[in-house]
């Protein structure tokens, strides 16, 4: 045990001094495609609009290429149309943006619940906790039950059988609470499809912050859930919805 | 071609170990069943057609059919007869907020149970599927007298996504993003099983650049993958040191994918035909100075913790696995090869050019040999890419998928988990009719009730984690 001990007080900081400081990702990363200022039409949008499995990018009434960030897989074949966004945050409120409880500005407590996800997600999640992310140093918290927690963090397409354990799990959470849902497949369903399932959390519940990504970085979770806090804002480059 | 009705006897004469069986429909009408067979080092394809609603169930002979005859049952309604447990596997009951235990009752054929056991003080825990933890979705029934575990029955299938059905709908140059993402912490494995079977279909010839990418690629997977296991098991022994001094050496690995493949889990690089990224001079020498420096902090971290008795205690005799039964179960991977065989596709089904490498077995059988398999996997791996980027010939990283030349194709690819497999079947057009895929986690999954005979309810998630089970894969 002296050993490890030793270990664990040599060496240097790893942590990141996210949010204080930025953490800028990887020149080449893909977060997410970005339209360019002008509209994006004809063979090109239809182009790009075609590789995009997910149907994130779509051709609008008007021939424009729209985009809907929630949908984006970041998987850059559309990439010849468009460019690629390396920013990790992707974090954004939900249509009601319900005035989030003050309650929650210190400290979080979270509960994740798994409907389907490919299991990566879980594995950024799992991250949060290594050194070099450390969410508990801004009060963010897991905890075993539904019912100490203020946030159902939910990853993964809703599926069938997991529509009811999801819904007694959000019943079971005291109020004030939030929603976050973590990854593209959690905000839209991605590439999946009915029947097996259903559709992205919003399909059964309330969602108050997104998180796409596919699979979410760490800075992106952490800066969900600093944003279902009240501690962050929404990134000036995502939150745009379409091009028009 | 056999008849269903001989499908049993002929797989219990050829012998070997089977990788997948299931169902498709004939070209002409009808259905029937396909198994493959791995025997002599070959892989061996036995094709019968269903006449009428059954035929005598394989598993009664051949255990490793036992969760490939129960789905064909639930997905497409042809009965073996004499199955020895023919609940429904993939398909789940409606939901009415209960937990179903034990088919007792009226709950009649919908029932999932597993036995019951009598005894005063027994009791059922029944954990997931939304469990403690960040965990994915899964169900464990757990029967106890508090201490012993007595029996424990696993129920997956919560996250079936209709990942088959998925790469059969899309465009045939898209569904590689579907197999990336069946088990999103083995992307490459599953996009290279599905590119081997593209591949397979219109006898491509993938250039030797992108082999020797695709190889470090896999390896580089192979390694986070191990290192979660290792994390998971340092966790559950409360070694908070080690498990951060892990976790920290993963993180390194997922900003090296990020750095040189724009994505953590290397996602958007394998496609059929060859790679979509190239590793420039930069990117090689980003990987063999970051890995050099790893290799020497994992040694280090590695060595202290094999002289840590508390987590030896925990791993040494627990969860142990026969060798017969993982021979008779048809395990894969590290599962398989801790239990004393010695079967990697990288090797046994060889493809991407690998070169040859010592395969890691262990004979114990337990949690520590399956660990101890993977830390030496570790340093084979790291071996294998640098073997990878040091062996980039020039020139193209793709070849064009041209109009298919056959009719079906196996692809195979070794995961961090073990064999991974996809089976497509194309039409005329250059459409794909059908796919089957297999991960890994199906069949090591099927032995997860057998690893907790007699073991205590305290060693649950070291056994759990040893295994290394990804429920997304195996549900798919």
């Amino acid at each position: 045990m002296i050993r490890w001990f030793l270990r664990g007080v040599t060496g240097r900081r790893l942590t990141t001094r996210y949010p204080r400081a930025s953490e800028p990702p990887p020149s080449g990363f893909r977060a997410r495609a970005l339209l360019p200022s002008e509209p994006v039409t004809g063979e090109a949008a239809t182009r790009a609009a075609a590789a995009c499995l997910p149907r994130a990018l779509s051709v609008d009434r008007d021939g424009a290429l729209a985009f809907d960030e929630t949908r984006c897989i970041g998987c850059g074949l559309c990439a010849d149309a468009l460019t690629m966004d390396p920013g990790y945050e992707s974090a954004r409120l939900g249509d009601s943006r319900v005035p989030l409880s003050p309650a929650f500005r210190r400290s979080l407590h979270i509960r994740h619940v798994d409907t389907g996800s490919d299991g990566a997600a879980e594995q950024e999640i799992a991250a949060l906790m290594n050194p070099y992310y450390d969410m508990q140093r801004l009060g963010l918290f897991f905890t075993a039950s539904p019912r100490h927690a203020d946030v159902l963090l939910v990853t993964g397409p809703v599926t069938r059988p997991m529509e009811g354990p999801l819904r007694r799990a959000y019943e079971a959470m005291p109020e004030p609470r939030v929603v976050v849902a973590a990854g593209t497949d959690a905000c839209s369903g991605s590439i999946w499809t009915e029947p097996e399932v259903l559709g992205g959390v919003d399909r059964v519940l309330p969602v108050d912050v997104y998180v796409p990504g596919d699979p979410p970085t760490p800075i992106a979770l952490l800066h969900g859930l600093l944003l279902a806090s009240g501690r962050a804002q929404e990134a000036s480059s995502a939150g745009t919805k379409s091009a028009a | 071609m056999v008849d269903a009705g001989s499908l049993a006897t002929s797989l219990e004469r050829l012998g070997g170990r089977l990788m997948m069986l299931f169902a498709v429909d004939s070209v002409g009408g009808g259905q029937e069943l396909c198994a493959l067979v791995h025997a002599d080092d070959a892989v061996i394809k036995l094709r019968a057609p269903v006449r009428g609603d059954g035929y005598p169930a394989v598993t009664r002979v051949v255990p490793a059919a036992h969760w490939f005859e129960r789905e064909i049952h639930d997905l497409h309604g042809i009965t073996p007869h004499g199955h020895p447990r023919l609940e429904p596997l993939v398909t789940h009951p409606p939901d009415d907020g209960e937990v179903k235990l034990f088919g007792e009752g009226d709950v009649g054929p919908t029932h999932r149970g597993a036995e019951r056991l009598a005894g005063p003080g027994v009791f059922v825990i029944p954990y997931g599927p939304v469990r403690s933890g960040v965990f994915e979705a899964a169900q464990f029934l757990v029967q106890t007298g508090g201490e012993d575990v007595a029996y424990c029955a696993q129920r997956l299938f919560f996250k079936r996504r209709g990942a088959e059905r998925r790469v059969c709908e899309v465009p045939l140059e898209l569904a590689v993003l579907v197999a990336e993402r069946v088990s999103g912490t083995s992307s490459v494995a599953h996009a290279l099983a599905f590119s081997h079977a593209v591949e397979g279909l219109a006898e491509t010839e993938v250039p030797a650049r992108a082999q020797a990418i695709r190889r470090s690629l896999a390896e580089l997977e192979r390694l986070y993958n191990h290192l979660e296991a290792t994390v998971r098991e340092c966790e559950d022994a409360s070694l908070s040191v080690a498990q951060a001094q892990f976790a920290a050496l993963k993180e390194r690995l997922h900003r090296l994918a990020g750095r040189v493949a724009g994505n953590r889990f290397l996602r958007g690089t394998v496609v059929p035909g060859g790679t979509r990224i190239d590793l420039d001079t930069d990117a090689v020498d980003l990987i063999a100075a970051t890995l050099a420096e790893w290799e020497r902090e994992w040694r280090r971290v590695l060595a202290v913790l094999l002289r840590t008795d508390s987590f030896l205690d925990r791993l040494v005799s627990a969860g142990p696995l026969s060798e017969e039964d993982a021979r008779d179960f048809a395990c894969v991977g590290p599962v398989a090869r801790g239990s004393g065989i010695d079967l990697d596709a990288r090797r046994d089904l060889p493809y991407d050019a690998y070169p040859e490498f010592q395969v890691a077995h262990h004979s114990d059988g337990d949690a520590m040999a399956r660990m101890e398999v993977r830390f030496q996997e570790v340093l084979c791996s790291l071996e294998l890419i640098r073997e990878g980027i040091q062996s980039l010939a020039p020139g193209a990283t793709r070849s064009e998928i041209g109009p298919f030349a056959r009719r079906s194709a196996l692809g195979v690819a070794e995961s961090a988990r073990g064999e991974t497999l996809y089976w497509l079947e194309a039409d005329g057009d250059g459409t794909l009719r059908s796919c089957k895929l297999r991960a890994a986690s199906f069949v090591n999954f099927g032995i997860f009730n057998r690893v907790f005979d007699s073991q205590v309810l305290t060693d649950f998630s070291f056994i759990e984690h040893s295994l290394g089970l990804s429920p997304a894969g195996c549900d798919a």
